[in-house]
């Protein structure tokens, strides 16, 4: 199967092919994930170590959560729960890992719960062997308050992720605009929609937010006294530094690697044209110089390119340009609406909007080989991609349900979730 | 040496408030009668005159707030086509309206706001609801009216006028709109 190069058609060949029993168990697999197959990961319910009703209950939400986790990850896979009855029950001080192999698992989670030294608290310790070499891995300890047992289980589920080569995906955050108090504000959910809670309390809108490489800061627009200003919001120290006041900015942009932030402002002469800014917000230098639209700026992961929106040439189109502004190439073609571009954390895959007869729909552009494929299908709107920082899954908007609510989506257009269901909820934005 | 220089420093410093002191005295007193003139004629002239509608045009606009104001909607909105940002003719009379009012009233300052309706992408309409802003500032312009009276902003597609998801919701919403911020 090293023929794997990702190109949609072939991997809609192997979906189809895989419900044939045809293949085996773990060829099934290996067309879920991109060239390399998902890993198999025994996780046999966490050892107990005392009966206390509350390391019981704990130990089942953990598991709970990290089994989700991996589920969703795409890089592992959890074993059916019903292949556990195919091996005696775990001892963790002698472990039999010839077991685990015989029902296909390549990694062994061993987690135990006890009851921590604060009123409350739990101690889950997890430890992870690689089956077929017998081998410990790496080991956690988490001192746990009760309120934070998601938490918990996304970082363990993330150390997992950092073992393999990728980025913290379960611990990072999404931050939205949703109307659910009243006006739009901004507001901050886990990557599973948990925990949503409200960023910024204004009477005027808040808009457009992004984070920043370091998860530590998020640049948005604020509504006021018809001025749309575009702010730095320091999340550790709580403090609010201005970019740009003059005209209508919007759609900031850091790039990935800390340096710079891209925005719109209409500045001058009342178009939206693409400035950059030092990521402290100043020193703000125009990048575009055009009198039509250029807006959405989305930088490259080397951080030396940016995709932008421009109605340049009469419909809204999408280009890249060098990030001094240069170079500029049309990059969309079929059909005349395109918007959003969002460039994968991964490189060479754009998430766009595409209008097609009125309706919004997300489509992905593989840049090396200029394949597109269509991610949403759904008489609606579906709009402002963003990408995990795995590059594996996508948040976006969309009205499909009536409202504007927050959905995500993997790459290849499975495992479509809802994640926000109060009020009006849009322009989500990864922390990467 | 010094002495001499403090010396004519001093003679320079006196001199100076002396002129300054003439010249004061000569051309206070004109003025105090101009003063007290003009006031005691609007006086005398206004309370016989009108007696019940007490108020000019010009002083009941001067007491009404910015909200009072707005609430009256002095300048009327003009709308624009489905992706377009170029005044469309029906708008050129309420433009020209607008533009009269504006005239007549030379203090006041107002904000063009650009909006757009749900058939365009988030970044994109709020570029669009910008041009539509600067499209009637310009026309504005060209009537006469000053650029430092006027500021623009887009509100993209986050403020419809009508929620409805209708060819009738969609052409209220592609508009442009005016706030008075001063006066």
């Amino acid at each position: 199967m090293k023929i794997i190069k990702f190109s949609p058609l072939f991997l809609l060949f192997i979906f189809c092919v895989s419900l044939i029993p045809l293949f085996t168990q773990q060829e099934v697999v290996l067309s879920i994930r991109e060239g390399m197959p998902a890993i198999p990961v025994a996780c046999p319910s966490f050892h107990q170590e005392d009966n206390h009703p509350l390391v019981k209950e704990a130990a089942q939400t953990l598991r709970d959560i990290l089994l989700a986790d991996l589920r969703y990850s795409r890089v592992f896979i959890p074993l059916p729960e019903s292949y556990y009855q195919y091996v005696p029950p775990l001892n963790p001080q002698n472990i039999q890992f010839k077991n685990w192999e015989s029902i296909q698992a390549k990694l062994l989670f061993v987690g135990s719960v006890s009851q921590g030294e604060k009123e409350n608290s739990v101690v889950l310790e997890g430890k992870i062997y690689d089956v077929k070499s017998q081998r410990f891995i790496l080991g956690r300890k988490y001192n746990i308050d009760p309120s934070l047992l998601r938490l918990a289980a996304h970082k363990m589920a993330d150390e997992l992720m950092k073992l393999y080569g990728e980025p913290p995906l379960f611990t990072s955050k999404i931050v939205f605009v949703s109307n659910r108090d009243g006006n739009d504000e901004i507001y901050l959910m886990d990557y599973d929609g948990q925990n949503q809670v409200r960023l910024t309390y204004n009477r005027v809108r808040d808009y457009m937010p992004a984070w920043a490489p370091d998860r530590k800061k998020i640049a948005y627009t604020s509504f006021k006294e018809g001025q749309a200003i575009l702010y730095i919001l320091d999340l550790e120290q709580g403090k609010l530094t201005t970019v740009q006041n003059e005209g209508t900015n919007f759609a900031p942009a850091f790039s990935p690697d800390g340096k710079k932030l891209a925005f719109c402002s209409t500045l001058e002469e009342g178009n939206s044209e693409i400035y950059v800014a030092q990521s402290n917000g100043t020193k703000i230098r125009r990048l575009t110089f055009n009198k039509a639209i250029d807006t959405a700026p989305t930088w490259s992961p080397t951080s030396r390119e940016i995709a932008f929106t421009s109605d340049r040439s009469g419909t809204p189109q999408i280009y890249i340009m060098d990030a001094e502004g240069t170079n500029i190439r049309h990059v969309s073609f079929g059909g005349n609406y395109h918007d959003a571009p969002a460039w994968a954390p991964t490189g060479e895959r754009l998430a766009y909007v595409s209008r097609v007869n009125l309706i919004f729909d997300l489509y992905i552009l593989n840049l090396r080989t200029n394949q597109i494929i269509k991610l949403t299908e759904s008489n609606a709107r579906n709009e402002s991609p963003a990408w995990s920082p795995d590059g594996r899954h996508l948040v976006f908007s969309s009205n499909r349900k009536g409202t504007i609510q927050i959905f995500s989506i993997d790459y290849d257009g499975t495992n479509l979730r809802q994640l926000t269901f109060q009020g009006e909820n849009k322009l989500p934005d990864w922390s990467k | 040496m010094k002495k001499l220089i403090v010396l004519s420093l001093v003679l320079l410093v006196t001199f100076v408030f002396f002129t300054g002191c003439r010249k004061k005295v000569e051309e206070v007193p004109p003025p105090p009668p101009q003063v007290k003139e003009q006031p005691k004629v609007e006086k005398v002239e206004t309370p016989p005159q009108v007696k019940e509608p007490e108020l000019t045009e010009e002083e009941i606009f001067e007491r009404k707030t910015l909200e009072e104001l707005n609430a009256e909607q002095p300048l009327q909105m003009v709308h624009f086509d489905f992706d377009k940002y170029d005044i469309r003719e029906d708008a050129k009379p309420v433009l020209a309206a607008n533009a009269a009012w504006l005239k007549k009233w030379t203090s006041v300052k107002i904000l063009i706001e650009g909006h757009c309706d749900e058939r365009g992408t988030e970044e994109y309409n709020l570029a669009l609801g910008e041009k539509r802003a600067k499209a009637v500032f310009d026309y504005l312009v060209s009537l006469g009216i000053s650029s430092d009276r006027m500021r623009i902003i887009s509100y993209g597609k986050s403020q419809p006028l009508d929620p409805g998801h209708n060819e009738e919701a969609w052409a209220k919403n592609r508009r442009a709109q005016f706030t008075v911020i001063a006066k």
